[in-house]
Order: structure tokens, then C-alpha cells, then sequence
């Protein structure tokens, strides 16, 4: 197994064509080590989401290369990029996206249907991580009976349930209150402490002191790549390419407020 | 993957549990199609069953030639519904009835011709009384059962005629002292000299209800109703040995004494019992087809119920593929949803079908017959019909992108 577990190598996502041509991400590179906790931050629109998608196989970039484990997604079947969704990558989103029809310990059970489990080991691991979430007593509920928190923690159980290697958060926090936002993202420093690798996307830099790397994303680019952490026992991301882009036009939707201290701080650096 | 097949029937069977009502109402649909099929097949059945037991009960020497005419185009069939006898071309004559007599593996012969006229006694006057010309061979053959009196005899041949139970009834309102009574029939009297006891059997090969008829001399008859048809000449063989040949042989003295004219039929045992009318046919290919587009629309059913079902399930499946469903599972999914829907409502119909069958029973003559291949052919017919109209909705389902199904109701 490499080091490196995910390579983006000039990963270009391309929206519509000719004059309506836009682009979400725009000869990116990354690469990111087995471990590490990486939060994505940016203004919205600028391909974080995007990447991740791409990432967690679920949709695929127009033109680059992307090497999971070593390996390039592209020369996987369709079939096979299932079955690594469902073996390798935990997906936890902002809405929950729990199946409002099935019990909490179905939901959580959900991809271990598809890597050929039984029933009765589904519902065992299930019932187990669940434990560790403290919602054991919420098994038969219906998603809808239980609050925001309890719901991102059940969707985090699901993520994790299959003993991923990676986890990819489209803001897990974004619809909690701060108090369910705190207990939501110590579950995911639990989880990050235990070896698996966490690219969580959000908009509250005040969570970044959980991750041990932070990138922040302008137009479909890298715009600055800073480790946070000084955790010896972590291993350092080295070969991260930061690209220099064009002078910046101040776009309606961005964030004012921390974004400028971030960019003047990357124009130190080089 | 047998696992995975099981995971797969029983979320569809929760899906389908959570909507109830919906399905049930689906698969109705597939239900009321399959039941009347049933319902038909089997009546259709116990129709030749009727008939087969009719003719082992005679015995297996029994032979008939029966005109195949024009009859197998759908035209000469309107035409013949539009007119007023339904035997109207046949093209069998007495002299054909002669020489089947004179051959030596011949027992009996008789023609049957059936002619619709108006019938008069001392009390009542009944129109539309089928009239029956044979020759007194027919008793030879078909042995009937006669309550009083006796049958026609070459002692009263001429102006005498025997009774169905039923029609004395009608005629004289009674069956007793009927014997000996006359009846007028376009104006020449005729002298009741048998009356038959009940019958009850409308169904039988020589396609005429003996119960309602009246039974007289085929010259008799060609006398008062100007020109005969004979439908039908039915034979009791010598031996039961050699039937094959013995057709053969009639078939060819046949052509022979109609100068090259073939447009007849010699059946034999089984055959016998194919229904001898057409319209028969006809009637219960046009009640097929009507119950298949039934069938069908009730499939159109299901399909409608699947596609809403992909709709509103639409975050589900981002949801599932997200977690790591394949294309392939998302399509089996939902397949398997189709199929259960069809399936089950094929039983339903089935028993619904039966139920239908037997309560016509009741009232009718027919039994309903069951028998493990229409069961099995019926099933069949609802698994096809589930991936039919299961697999476009399945395939939608599945060719679903995950991530624009992940934004719906975000």
C-alpha cells in the first residue's frame, strides 16, 4: 500500500460547453497521505464539493488523472468503483441523507448490504458502532425521532461501519447548533485518531482546529495549503503543489471576513 | 450473489409493504387480467371435457364427417352469424349418408340436420324449436334415454316425432300423456310418438340441445322446411380396429361420390371433441384477446406505479449508490419490486379466477377445470409481464446520477 492514498494529478471538471462552459476545477492537483484530517474551505461555487464527488467516485473529472491507492480510477469498472465506495469511502453530508423509511439501525447498515454481508452480521456491526455513538437505545427509531445531532452521528456510524479508509464530510456541521456541531466533529477526531483519513469540506474556520491540514479553494483551484497541527506522531503532507493564480476579482458570494488574512499569509510564504 | 438476491426481494417486499394500498390497487390490476383468463381457459376447458365424456361414455367406435366449408376465414364466419341458419353451407347430402352406410366397416350412419321453426300444439306455440332430422339410425349411436313411448321406427317414420323433455313441457305442460298427441309444423301435423327423458347436457358433439329439440325423419323435415343442411353425419363403426383406415377409405369413397369435392372432415376420438362450432372458437378467441389487454393494462399498471415509485425514491438511490450500489443492484432493486407486484397479483387472479369458476358452476353445466398447466402458464405469463413493464422504470432507476439525486429536496 503507498503512502499516498489519494493523487489528483491536473483533475480539470468541466460544466457545459462553448459560451456556457464553466469550470468547478481547474488543473488541480493534490495529494493527500494516508491520515491525515483535511479540512476544505473556499466561497461557494468554488469546486469543493466538486472534488469531493470525484474523489468519492461518484462522478468523474473531464480530463487529469486520479490514483486511489496507487491506482488509476479511470481503468476501474463501473461496477468495481461500487464496491470501492462501499469498502473504502464513507460518506457523511450535510443533510444526513438518511432513508427516511428504514430504522436507524438499517440506515447504518446500508453498506454492508452491498459488500455481502448477512443480515444478522449487518445488524450485529450495525448495532456495535452504534454502541460506540452512544444511540444504542436508538435503533428501531425512524430518522425523523431523532434530533440534527443524533442523526449526523447516525450517518456518521453509517460511514464508518464498513471500516473505511476514507472518510469524505460535505459539512457535517452545517446544519447543527454549535453543541451538536462540538460532539459531531470529536466523534470525527475519535475517528481520525484511529488511522483513517478524513477530507472534511466546511465554512466554519473555527473547526479547523481539528484538522491537521487546511485548504482553501478559489475558482476550481488551490489557493492556499497550510498544515495546522504541529503533531509529530501525524505524517506532514510535502508534495502539495500550491499554484499561483490570477489577480483576484471579489466575487458577490465570497467570505470577506477571513479569507484576505488567509491569501496575504500564502503571498508570505512564497 | 444468491445473498444479494435475497437482500434485494425482501427491500422490495418492505417497499412494497410500506405502500399498501398502492399496491394492492396494482396488482388488482395484473389480478382481474389473469382472472379472467382463468376463468376462460378453464371453462373452455370443461367445455371438451364435457364433450370427452360424452364420447368415452358412447364408446371409442364412434366417427364423424363433418364439413369444413369456408368457415376458418373470419368473413364466412360474420357472414354466417348474420344469417339465419347456422349450417347453411354445408356440402354433405343423403346420398353421402348412403354410401358411408354401404361400406362394410360401417355400422350406422345418421346425418344430423338441424333446422329453427315454429312448433304448435293443442295448447301452446312455440317459434324457434330447433328440429332435428337424423334417420333411425341414430338411436343405434347415440342411445337416449326415453321416457315414454319409443322412438321414430320404420313402422312410423313418416309424420312422427319425439319430444325433448324440456319442449314437452313447453308444448303441452306436461310430459305424461304426451304420447300420442299432435303437433303442427308449417301447417302438416305431426303424432308425438316418444317423449326423451332429461338429458342436461347442452354441450355435446352433435352441437344441439337435445332437451329443447324435436327429433323427426330427415325427409320429413326437408318436406316441410324445403332444403336440408346436414351438419353432421356421425358413424358407429363395426369394430373398433382399423379406424385410421377406415377414414382413410371413407374419405376417398367420399370425394370419390362428391366428384372430387374434399371440403370435409372424417374425426375420430379425440378430435371429436374439438368444439364443433367455429363460433365457438371465435367467441373464446375474442374473449382471450380481450382478457390479454386486460392483462396488459394492468401491466401499463405497474409500470406507472414503478416509475412514481423511482421518482419519489429518487434521494434513495443517490443515497444507495453513495454507499456503494451499483448500477446493477439499483436495477435489481427495483426489478424485483416489478415482479413481486405482478407475481402476486397473478395469484390473486388465480384464486379469484377459481372462485369466478365455481360460482358459474353453480348455475351452469360447466365444472371448472384445473389443471397445473394453466396454472404454471398463467405465472409465467405474470413474471414476463413484471420484467416487461418492470424493467424501463428499473433501467431509469438505475442510469440515475447519484449526485444529482443526492441535491433533490436538499
Amino acid at each position: 500500500m503507498s503512502e499516498n492514498i489519494i493523487e489528483l494529478k491536473g483533475l480539470t471538471k468541466r460544466y457545459g460547453y462553448g459560451d456556457t462552459e464553466s469550470f468547478a476545477l481547474k488543473d488541480f492537483d493534490l495529494t493527500i497521505k494516508r491520515g491525515e484530517f483535511i479540512m476544505i474551505m473556499g466561497p461557494s461555487g468554488c469546486g469543493k464539493t466538486t472534488l469531493l464527488d470525484i474523489i468519492g467516485l461518484l462522478d468523474r473529472a473531464t480530463y487529469g488523472d486520479y490514483y486511489l491507492n496507487g491506482e488509476n480510477v479511470a481503468s476501474i469498472s463501473a461496477r468495481r468503483q461500487a464496491r470501492l465506495r462501499a469498502k473504502k469511502i464513507g460518506f457523511i453530508f450535510q443533510n444526513f441523507n438518511l432513508i427516511e423509511d428504514l430504522p436507524v439501525i438499517e440506515n447504518v447498515a446500508l453498506p454492508l448490504v452491498y459488500t455481502g454481508h448477512t443480515k444478522t452480521s449487518r445488524l450485529k456491526h450495525a448495532s456495535s458502532v452504534l454502541k460506540r455513538f452512544n444511540l444504542e437505545e436508538k435503533e428501531y427509531y425512524l430518522p425523523y425521532q431523532l434530533s440534527g445531532g443524533q442523526q449526523q452521528r447516525v450517518s456518521i456510524a453509517r460511514a464508518i461501519v464498513g471500516s473505511p479508509e476514507i472518510i469524505l464530510a460535505d459539512e457535517p456541521t452545517g446544519n447543527l447548533d454549535s453543541r451538536a456541531s462540538f460532539a459531531v466533529m470529536e466523534e470525527l477526531k475519535s475517528i481520525h485518531d484511529e488511522g483513517n483519513t478524513i477530507i472534511m469540506v466546511t465554512h466554519n474556520p473555527a473547526l479547523t482546529v481539528y484538522a491537521t491540514r487546511v485548504i482553501h479553494m478559489l475558482d476550481g483551484q488551490i489557493d492556499t495549503d497550510v498544515k495546522t497541527v504541529a503533531d509529530a506522531n501525524l505524517p506532514q503532507p510535502i508534495s502539495v503543489k500550491i499554484k499561483k493564480h490570477k489577480p483576484e476579482i471579489n466575487l458577490p458570494g465570497d467570505e470577506g471576513k477571513h479569507k484576505p488574512k488567509k491569501r496575504k499569509k500564502s503571498r508570505r510564504k512564497h | 450473489m444468491p445473498l444479494l438476491l435475497k437482500t434485494h426481494y425482501k427491500l422490495a417486499r418492505t417497499a412494497i409493504k410500506e405502500h399498501r394500498t398502492r399496491s394492492f390497487l396494482t396488482c388488482l390490476g395484473i389480478a382481474i387480467g389473469v382472472a379472467s383468463i382463468i376463468l376462460i381457459l378453464s371453462l373452455m376447458g370443461s367445455i371438451s371435457n364435457l364433450v370427452r365424456s360424452e364420447i368415452s361414455s358412447l364408446g371409442n367406435d364412434i366417427m364423424v364427417v363433418r364439413p369444413n366449408s369456408t368457415k376458418d376465414t373470419v368473413t364466412s364466419i360474420v357472414e354466417e352469424l348474420t344469417s339465419s341458419y347456422s349450417f347453411q353451407k354445408s356440402n354433405l347430402t343423403a346420398s353421402d349418408v348412403n354410401v358411408i352406410k354401404q361400406n362394410e366397416g360401417v355400422a350406422a350412419a345418421a346425418p344430423i340436420a338441424v333446422s329453427v321453426n315454429t312448433v304448435g300444439s293443442e295448447k301452446n306455440t312455440l317459434s324457434s324449436v330447433p328440429i332435428l332430422g337424423t334417420n333411425l339410425d341414430f338411436i343405434k349411436i347415440e342411445p337416449l334415454p326415453l321416457r315414454y313411448g319409443a322412438f321414430l321406427s320404420e313402422k312410423n317414420e313418416d309424420k312422427s316425432v319425439v319430444l325433448g323433455h324440456t319442449l314437452s313441457l313447453a308444448l303441452f305442460n306436461t310430459i305424461n300423456s304426451t304420447v300420442g298427441k299432435t303437433v303442427t309444423i308449417m301447417g302438416e301435423k305431426f303424432m308425438v310418438v316418444g317423449v326423451l327423458d332429461e338429458i342436461n347436457k347442452s354441450i355435446n358433439f352433435d352441437n344441439i340441445d337435445l332437451d329443447n329439440a324435436l327429433i323427426m325423419d330427415i325427409e320429413s323435415l326437408s318436406q316441410i322446411s324445403g332444403s336440408t343442411q346436414i351438419q353432421q353425419i356421425n358413424i358407429k363403426t363395426a369394430n373398433t380396429d382399423g379406424m385410421a383406415a377406415l377414414s382413410d377409405n371413407l374419405t376417398k369413397t367420399l370425394i370419390e361420390q362428391k366428384h372430387g369435392d374434399n371440403n370435409f372432415t372424417i374425426a375420430y376420438g379425440d378430435a371429436i371433441t374439438h368444439p364443433a362450432s367455429s363460433l365457438f372458437n371465435i367467441i373464446s378467441g375474442m374473449l382471450t384477446t380481450v382478457a390479454a389487454i386486460s392483462l396488459v393494462v394492468g401491466g401499463i399498471g405497474v409500470m406507472n406505479i414503478m416509475l412514481v415509485s423511482v421518482a419519489e425514491r429518487n434521494r434513495e438511490i443517490g443515497i444507495r449508490k453513495a454507499v456503494g450500489a451499483s448500477s446493477r443492484n439499483i436495477l435489481m432493486q427495483f426489478l424485483f419490486e416489478s415482479l413481486i407486484l405482478s407475481f402476486s397479483g397473478g395469484i390473486m387472479g388465480l384464486v379469484l379466477g377459481y372462485i369466478l369458476a365455481f360460482l358459474l358452476s353453480t348455475i351452469t353445466p360447466f365444472n371448472p377445470f384445473i389443471s397445473w398447466e394453466i396454472i404454471a402458464i398463467t405465472l409465467l405469463t405474470t413474471i414476463v409481464i413484471g420484467v416487461i413493464f418492470g424493467i424501463y422504470p428499473a433501467i431509469k432507476a438505475a442510469s440515475r446520477n447519484p449526485i444529482e439525486s443526492l441535491k433533490h429536496y436538499r
